[in-house]
C-alpha cells in the first residue's frame, strides 16, 4: 500500500475537519432560534435566486430594467434588502429551493442555513491548511479545532446571515493574496475572492487596508535583500546602499512582485462584485453610492457594554478587546499569547516562517484591521464580535503556535533531563497534544455550555452568563431566545380547538413569528399582535426579550395589563432572556338589579 | 522555566473548566426561589417594597412576587417613603435602595439571600403628580402634561410627562401646596429612542412663592436625576416647575419628573 504524500495527507485532515465543522454546525443550529435578520435575508434570497433561475433559463424579460429593480432594488434605502450585496442571500435562496422544496432534505431554516455553515467549513479547512503551513500539521489541526469551538463564531455559522461567511471568504481573499505573492496566476484567485468577499458584506472593504500594507513590506523587504541591505538580510557582508537605490529597489520590487495585485483589487473584485449583483448591471455609481450610503448613515443601534447603554458615538475605543477577551474561550486566548510570544521570539531571532511572504504578518495585519477599526469612537458597535469576526482566525492560529511551541519544551525540558531519550518517535509531539487537547477540552466546555444561547455565553473570565450580566455586557440581540419561549406558549397559552385566537406582543420576534409557526414550531391560534402600542393593546400575551433597552416593553405591558407579574420566564445559567406576561382576566363585576 | 507556557496552559484550561462547570449549578434553583417567595409572602404586608439585586434579576424576582408589587411600588420615585424594605439578592450583591441600610434579619434559600430592613419612611404631604389634576399649565407643549409611567434611564418610573415645543417652556403651577421641611424630586428624558435621536438636554426649574430652588439640566444620558431642597414647612406655597426643551432642536423632549413635599 503506498503511504500517501504530506500534501495529500493533509488535504485528507482538511476534507475530515471540513466534514465535522459542517456536522457541527448543522447539529447546533437546529436548536437555534431565529434571528430577526435572517427573516429579511431569506425572504430577498429566495427572490434573488428565482431570478437568477430564469436568467440560467434565458427567460424573457429577466434582465430588464424593471425585474431586476423589482427583485434587487427599489426606490427606497430597505427595498429587497438593497442594503446588502446579494451573494449569501442568493445562496441561501438556492439552497432553500434546492434542499427543502425540490429534494425535502431539510427545513426552509436549515436548507437556508447550509451555505453560511458550508463556508464556515471551508474556514476551518483554510484554517488548518494556513496552519499546517506555518507551523505543522498539529498547529493547524489544533487552530482549526479552536475555530470550531468558538462559541459565538459557531452560532454565526449557523444562521442565514452574512458574518461567518465573510470571515471565510476574508481569509479565502488573504490566502489567495499570500499565493499571488508566488505565482502572478493567483492575481485571478484574487480578484474571485475579494469579489466574492465585497458581494457578501461591506467590511470587505476593509482587505486593502490589509493587504497593501502588507505588500509594501513584502516589497520593502525583498528590494533590501535584492541590493544587499544589511538591514533585511543581516548575513549580507556589503555597506548599506544609498537611499536612492533603496528607493529605486523598492519600486522595481512593488511593480514587479505581483504586477496584477492592484488590478485584481480595484478593477477584478469590483467586477465580481458588480457580476453577482444584477442591480449594479446599471446605474452602477448611483446604486454603489446608495449602498455605501446607507451603512455610513446607518442608525446606531442599542447595545449594552460593561454597564452603559450605547446608541451614539463616541463608542468606547476598547470594545472590540474587551468583547474578546469576554466572549472567545480564555485558554484559546491563552494558547494565542503564548503563540505570539513564540513567533515573535522567532521574528526576533530572524527564523520567522516564510519571511519572503511574510505570513504571520499577514494574518497579524488581518486581525489589526479587522479589530482595529472598531478603536475608532464613531465605528458602530452594536453588531459586538461578529462585526470583527474575521479576526478569530489569527487568534486561533496563533493558538495553534503556542501549543505546539509549548508542547515542543515540555519535550525539550524532558530531553534535558534525560527523562526520555532525543530520537524518542512519538514523544515529541506527545507534549504537544496533551497541551492541545487541554486547550481544545476547555474550548469545548465554553461551547458546549453556551447552547443554545451562544449570545448571552461569556467565558470563564467574565464569569458564564451570570457574570456578563454582572459586568453590564450585552445580553442578547436579534431576538433568537425568543424560541425558547415557544413551548411556554403553546403548552399554557395557545387556545383550544374553536375557541379564539391568541394574539401575542412579539416586539424582536416579529419577524421570524411566521416562520416559527411555518416550521411547526408555534401552534395555530397564536397571531403576532403587532408592533408597539396598538400590538400591546392588541395582544392577551406579551413577550419580553431581555436586553436593557427593551425594558421599555416591559413598561408598556405593565401600563395596559396592570401587573409587573410574568407568568414565564426563560433563563440561560440563571439569568433572564425572555419573560412572557399574560393578560389578566378582567375582574369580575356585580351587576346590581 | 521551560515547561512554564505549556503548566500555564494546562492551568488555564483546567481553571477554564472547573468554572465553566461551576456556573450553572451556582444559578438558584426553582426550589431556591419558591421557599424565598414562600417566606416573603409569610411576613410581608401591603406596602412593603421588595426589591431585587442584582438588578437583572428583577424579572426572575417579579416572577416569584410581582403580585406583591403594584405599579406604583415599581414605578416609584425612589425608596424613602417604604417603611419596610425586603431585598432578594444573588451572587451577595445589593440594592441601590438598601445601600445605607443594615439588615436586621437575613435568611438564605439556596443561592438566594433575603434580607429585611427597616427605615424611618418619609412622610409625604404633597406628592405633585397626584396634585397635578389641580395645577396650572402655560407654554406650547405636545399634549397636556400628564401622569404616566414611563421609560427614564431603563427603569420605570411614575412621573409628570411634559414635552415642551423646541426651545420653549411649559409652566406647571401648583397654586397651594403644603410644603414640610424638604422637597425631593427626580427629572429625566423619558422614552430611549428619542433620547437617541434628539440628542439636545432639557431644563426643570423648580420655585417656590417665585424663589428658585432647584435648577436641572438633563441630558439623553443623565437617568433619573434627583433633586433636593430644603423648605419652611407651611400650607399654601406657591410651587412652579417650568420644563425647557433647550434649543430650536429639542423636539420630543419627554421630561419626565415626579416630586414630594416631604414632612
Amino acid at each position: 500500500m503506498r503511504i500517501p504524500g504530506q500534501r495529500v495527507r493533509r488535504r485528507l485532515i482538511a476534507a475530515a475537519l471540513a466534514v465535522a465543522a459542517l456536522i457541527a454546525v448543522l447539529a447546533t443550529q437546529r436548536h437555534t432560534g431565529i434571528a430577526r435578520d435572517e427573516v429579511p435575508y431569506m425572504t430577498s434570497g429566495a427572490k434573488y435566486a428565482r431570478w437568477w433561475i430564469d436568467f440560467a433559463s434565458l427567460r424573457d424579460g429577466t434582465t430588464s430594467e424593471r425585474r431586476i429593480t423589482d427583485t434587487f432594488g427599489g426606490a427606497h434605502p430597505t427595498d429587497n434588502n438593497r442594503e446588502h450585496p446579494p451573494l449569501m442571500k442568493t445562496l441561501f435562496g438556492l439552497s432553500r429551493i434546492l434542499f427543502c422544496d425540490v429534494l425535502g432534505w431539510a427545513s426552509e431554516l436549515t436548507a437556508s442555513r447550509l451555505p453560511t455553515a458550508v463556508l464556515h467549513a471551508a474556514a476551518v479547512a483554510m484554517i488548518f491548511g494556513l496552519g499546517a503551513q506555518l507551523w505543522g500539521s498539529a498547529a493547524g489541526l489544533f487552530a482549526a479545532l479552536l475555530f470550531l469551538l468558538m462559541p459565538r463564531a459557531l452560532f454565526h455559522a449557523g444562521l442565514a446571515t452574512f458574518d461567518a461567511p465573510m470571515v471565510a471568504l476574508w481569509l479565502a481573499t488573504l490566502l489567495a493574496y499570500h499565493r499571488s505573492l508566488a505565482s502572478r496566476w493567483w492575481s485571478i484567485g484574487l480578484a474571485v475572492a475579494f469579489g466574492l468577499a465585497l458581494a457578501t458584506k461591506h467590511n470587505a472593504l476593509m482587505l486593502p487596508g490589509v493587504i497593501l500594507p502588507h505588500y509594501a513590506w513584502v516589497a520593502w523587504r525583498r528590494s533590501r535583500v535584492a541590493v544587499g541591505d544589511p538591514a533585511a538580510d543581516p548575513s549580507s557582508a556589503a555597506a548599506r546602499p544609498g537611499r536612492l537605490v533603496r528607493l529605486r529597489g523598492f519600486v522595481r520590487a512593488l511593480v514587479r512582485i505581483q504586477p496584477f495585485l492592484v488590478p485584481a483589487l480595484a478593477v477584478g473584485g469590483p467586477l465580481v462584485l458588480i457580476a453577482v449583483w444584477p442591480w449594479l448591471w446599471f446605474d452602477t455609481v448611483q446604486h454603489v453610492r446608495d449602498w455605501i450610503s446607507f451603512h455610513t448613515h446607518h442608525v446606531h443601534y442599542n447595545f449594552e457594554y460593561l454597564g452603559e447603554n450605547y446608541n451614539h458615538p463616541p463608542f468606547p475605543w476598547h470594545v472590540a478587546l474587551v468583547t474578546t477577551l469576554f466572549t472567545v474561550p480564555v485558554a484559546t486566548l491563552a494558547a494565542a499569547v503564548v503563540g505570539a510570544a513564540h513567533t515573535a521570539a522567532r521574528v526576533r531571532r530572524g527564523t520567522a516562517v516564510d519571511p519572503d511572504r511574510a505570513p504571520v504578518l499577514l494574518m497579524a495585519l488581518s486581525a489589526a484591521v479587522a479589530m482595529g477599526v472598531f478603536l475608532i469612537p464613531t465605528t458602530p458597535i452594536f453588531g459586538a464580535e461578529k462585526h470583527w469576526a474575521p479576526a478569530m482566525p489569527t487568534f486561533c492560529l496563533l493558538a495553534g503556535a503556542g501549543i505546539i511551541s509549548a508542547g515542543d519544551r515540555v519535550w525539550r525540558a524532558l530531553v534535558m533531563r534525560r527523562w526520555i531519550p532525543v530520537t524518542g518517535g512519538f514523544a515529541r509531539p506527545a507534549g504537544a497534544i496533551a497541551v492541545g487537547l487541554l486547550v481544545a477540552s476547555a474550548a469545548l466546555s465554553e461551547t458546549v455550555a453556551a447552547q443554545p444561547y451562544p449570545l448571552s455565553s461569556y467565558n470563564a473570565l467574565a464569569g458564564g452568563a451570570p457574570g456578563g450580566a454582572d459586568l453590564g455586557m450585552n445580553r442578547q440581540f436579534w431576538g433568537v431566545a425568543a424560541r425558547g419561549a415557544l413551548p411556554y406558549l403553546d403548552e399554557h397559552v395557545a387556545p383550544a380547538s374553536g375557541q379564539p385566537p391568541v394574539p401575542v406582543y412579539t416586539h424582536d420576534a416579529s419577524p421570524a413569528w411566521g416562520l416559527y409557526r411555518r416550521l411547526g414550531l408555534l401552534r395555530a391560534g397564536l397571531p403576532d399582535a403587532g408592533g408597539e402600542e396598538r400590538g400591546v393593546q392588541r395582544s392577551r400575551a406579551a413577550l419580553v426579550i431581555h436586553e436593557r433597552h427593551f425594558a421599555r416593553h416591559d413598561i408598556m405591558i405593565w401600563r395596559e395589563y396592570g401587573t409587573v407579574q410574568p407568568a414565564f420566564v426563560l433563563t440561560f445559567q440563571g439569568v433572564p432572556l425572555v419573560s412572557v406576561y399574560l393578560r389578566p382576566p378582567p375582574l369580575r363585576q356585580d351587576v346590581g338589579h | 522555566m521551560i515547561a512554564a507556557p505549556a503548566l500555564f496552559l494546562a492551568l488555564v484550561s483546567f481553571w477554564e473548566m472547573v468554572v465553566v462547570s461551576r456556573v450553572r449549578v451556582r444559578a438558584p434553583s426553582e426550589r431556591d426561589w419558591q421557599a424565598l417567595s414562600a417566606a416573603v409572602r409569610a411576613a410581608h404586608r401591603p406596602g412593603d417594597l421588595i426589591v431585587f439585586a442584582p438588578g437583572w434579576i428583577d424579572p426572575l424576582g417579579r416572577h416569584y412576587l410581582g403580585d406583591l408589587i403594584p405599579l406604583e411600588m415599581a414605578g416609584r420615585m425612589d425608596a424613602a417613603r417604604y417603611p419596610v424594605i425586603w431585598e432578594v439578592s444573588e451572587r451577595g450583591a445589593r440594592a441601590r435602595e438598601t445601600a445605607d441600610l443594615e439588615p436586621d434579619r437575613s435568611q438564605d434559600f439556596g443561592r438566594l439571600t433575603l434580607r429585611h430592613y427597616r427605615q424611618r419612611a418619609a412622610v409625604v404631604v404633597t406628592d405633585f403628580a397626584a396634585a397635578l389634576p389641580g395645577a396650572e399649565v402655560s407654554g406650547r407643549s405636545r399634549g397636556a402634561p400628564s401622569v404616566l409611567l414611563e421609560e427614564v434611564g431603563f427603569e420605570a418610573h411614575r412621573c409628570v410627562v411634559v414635552v415642551p415645543a423646541p426651545d420653549q417652556t411649559v409652566r406647571i403651577r401648583y397654586p397651594a401646596v403644603e410644603l414640610g421641611a424638604e422637597l425631593v424630586g427626580h427629572v429625566g428624558l423619558a422614552d430611549v429612542f428619542t433620547r437617541r435621536d434628539v440628542r439636545d438636554p432639557a431644563r426643570l426649574v423648580v420655585s417656590i412663592d417665585g424663589r428658585t430652588v432647584a435648577d436641572l439640566t438633563v441630558g439623553v444620558d443623565d437617568g433619573w436625576v434627583r433633586f433636593r431642597a430644603l423648605t419652611t414647612p407651611h400650607a399654601g406655597a406657591v410651587v412652579e416647575i417650568a420644563a425647557t426643551a433647550i434649543g430650536p432642536r429639542a423636539r420630543d423632549r419627554r421630561v419626565c419628573f415626579a416630586a414630594e413635599a416631604r414632612r
